[in-house]
């Protein structure tokens, strides 16, 4: 809209007050945008990790995962981090632990690591499943997958390229993508899932290659556990250790919650000191914009002295003003979301490595939320500062009064 | 009668003490009538039209216009009777800095609500206040004069009846006074009333009758001239 010209309409005259004052606008826009910016992105970040977090602690329905001692670490990196590792047991340990009292299910699953070379398409973590016990993808893969995953067939994690109907190559072999998931958030979404004979095939293809040692026959990586909820993780991993020697074992007994929380621990910190933060500089925000208007309400007593002498009502005249700071606020809290989101989304990839969770994960109508959140927060921010102008010059007479000494 | 003032009084307060800026003051403008004000700066001039516009509530006394009192109006009427029926020329600068000559001019339409273009009427009322070349201007490029001429423009555009003019040739000179001084006349020929202050004596005989006013009071009682 261009200024200037007639006629001219009552919001005109806001706009207009704004447009041909660009410096005073653009320095009240920007004080909003820059609040704007912070809860969009903090908001962005931290809802994608609690999301990511969130989808990992769903997707891991078991209470207890039975290691190989010593690798309690390698599993929080491939669940957390998508850090591929190769690791075997005996396979001995599903039955073992599925006889334990209070243990309802015990599946075990097979971690082979692909790598970055010609035998393989991607490095990605192989995850093998036995489908007659398994309860921790299977229910999951189901959804993308109606039958039973049969040998060379992969169910591939929703941030590993390739279609179903696709052919991936591991180790010399060709496998068909029979189903592809959605993304979570998690280590999973990098994964190749696969029946376990087929994963034992996998193995034995990598270690030719490697050289490595062979697994031994049957081996298996680790076991999920299902535990009937009489006695805590905490407490069944107590009764498990003592069943089978603390030490002499060789497993580590591991509660899932443990592996989450460590996570979910650090996330929950962070989550108050940004919001803390936020809450701060909203205050702030608030103060400075008070302050600003409050000037710019008294510099401009004889502009409201002149429209009050052509008999604009005092609730009209608020109205304007009240328009005004409207305008300056949307304005400010889209630019803010806008940059925002410009910061935030090419440098997705470096923030995720900084804060080590590059699992984040945050639905489209969750960012929409969060955009809107904020919008509306920095928007209430901008009219919570001029409520006090309006207020003074719906209350006092002195914007009615003009005298020589005011220019 | 158009407006007619009783016994007007306002006190203002000037660190701890008070003082009457207006004390008791009485005045009366008829249709059509071109009546003057004179008096001093800090004689109370200002005070007492912001309380004849509606603009100031006295301490006491009445203010009553085409037959309404304004102690009896809220707001939204005084505004409206602002709007409408009074066009104000307030002292020093009166023109909004963002909007041109014609904007200006058209204010009071916008603030009205009402519908129509006023453009063409604010375009004759620039041809008869002598600045329809200047209409597409902004007030910065604009002399003293000419911005008078603006706010007696604007002052015209809802056809009031009475015209308040805050001493509009204060800082004018001879020349510049002699135009607008003319402008108000034929404006009060063609049946506007005007009530105008100036502390300027020699312009005051322009005018059908006269008040004087010293320290809040109006001390000649509106005698006619000439
Ligand atoms: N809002 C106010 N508060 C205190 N004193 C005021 C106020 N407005 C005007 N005055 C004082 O009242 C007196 C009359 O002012 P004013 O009506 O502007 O006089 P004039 O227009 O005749 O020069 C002056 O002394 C002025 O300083
Ligand atoms: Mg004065």
């Amino acid at each position: 809209m261009k200024c200037g010209k007639t006629p001219l309409s009552f919001r005109g005259i806001a706009w207009c007050n704004l447009k041909r004052r660009p410096f005073r606008t653009v320095c009240l826009i920007s004080l909003v945008a820059v609040l704007a910016c912070v809860l969009f992105g903090g908001s962005a970040i931290i809802g994608s990790v609690v999301s990511g977090t969130d989808g990992l602690s769903k997707r891991l329905g078991a209470d207890i995962l039975i290691l190989p001692s010593g690798y309690d670490k390698t599993i929080e990196g491939i669940l957390l981090r998508g850090e591929p590792s190769t690791f075997f047991m005996e396979r001995e340990w599903a039955e073992k632990i599925y006889e334990v009292e209070g243990v309802i299910a015990a599946s075990p699953q097979l971690m082979v690591a692909s790598f970055n070379a010609s035998c393989c398409s991607i490095p990605a973590q192989i995850i093998g499943i036995e489908q007659d016990t398994d309860f921790i993808v299977e229910p999951w893969i189901r959804t993308s997958l109606p039958g039973r995953l049969s040998d060379g067939d992969i169910v591939v994690g929703g941030a590993v390229s390739g279609k179903p109907g696709g052919r991936l190559n591991f180790f010399g072999r060709e496998y068909r993508i029979a189903a592809k998931m959605e993304n979570t958030g998690t280590g999973f979404d990098g994964s190749i899932f696969m029946d376990m004979d087929s994963a034992r095939r996998a193995a034995r293809d990598r270690s030719e290659m490697t050289g490595d040692p062979p697994p031994p026959g049957g081996a298996i990586s680790s076991v999920a556990v299902l535990t009937d909820g009489r006695f805590t993780p905490n407490a069944m991993a107590d009764r498990i250790y003592s069943r089978f020697g603390y030490g002499k074992s060789g497993i580590a007994v591991v509660p899932a919650k443990e592996i989450i929380g460590n996570v979910s621990g650090g996330l929950r910190t962070l989550a108050g000191f940004v919001t803390a933060f936020a809450a701060v500089l909203w205050l702030l925000c608030v103060l400075a914009l008070s302050v600003v208007f409050s000037v710019m309400t008294n510099e401009r007593k004889r502009e409201f002295g002149i429209l009050r002498s052509l008999g604009i009502t005092r609730k009209k005249l608020a109205s304007l003003v009240v328009l005004e700071s409207a305008a300056i606020s949307a304005a400010g809290g889209l630019t803010g979301i806008f940059l925002s989101a410009l910061l935030i989304l090419p440098f997705r990839v470096y923030i995720k490595t900084t804060i080590s969770m590059p699992y984040m994960h945050m639905p489209p109508a969750q960012m929409l939320a969060a955009a809107a959140g904020s919008l509306a927060v920095s928007f209430a921010a901008g009219m919570l500062a001029s409520l006090c102008s309006s207020a003074r010059i719906c209350a006092r007479e002195t914007y009615g009064v003009i005298r020589e000494g005011d220019a | 009668m158009i407006i007619e003032a009783l016994c007007l009084k306002k006190k203002y307060f000037r660190d701890e003490n008070s003082f009457m800026a207006v004390d008791g003051a009485s005045l009366s403008v008829g249709e059509g009538e071109f009546v003057c004000v004179t008096g001093r700066s800090g004689s109370g001039k200002t005070t007492l039209l912001n309380m004849l516009a509606g603009l100031l509530p006295p301490d006491s006394g009445s203010v009553t216009f085409e037959g309404r009192e304004y102690g009896g109006m809220n707001d939204d009427e005084l505004s409206e009777l602002r709007n409408t029926r009074l066009g104000y020329i307030m002292q020093g600068p009166g023109v909004l800095a963002n909007f041109t000559v014609t904007q200006n001019v058209i204010l009071p339409h916008v603030i009205s609500g009402r519908e129509g273009d006023p453009t063409d009427r604010a375009m004759s009322l620039l041809e008869q206040t002598g600045i329809r070349g200047l209409a597409a201007q902004y007030p910065s490029s604009l002399s003293g004069g000419e911005l008078r001429r603006v706010a007696v423009a604007r002052a015209l555009l809802m056809s009031p009846k009475l015209l308040i003019a805050d001493e509009p040739t204060g800082d004018l000179d001879e020349e510049t006074t002699r135009g607008i001084m003319d402008l108000f006349s034929s404006i009060a020929k063609e049946g506007t009333a005007i009530l105008m202050v100036t502390h300027d004596a020699e312009t005051a005989r322009r005018c059908d009758r006269r008040y004087d006013m010293k320290a809040g009071r109006i001390t000649s009682p509106g005698a006619h001239l000439g």
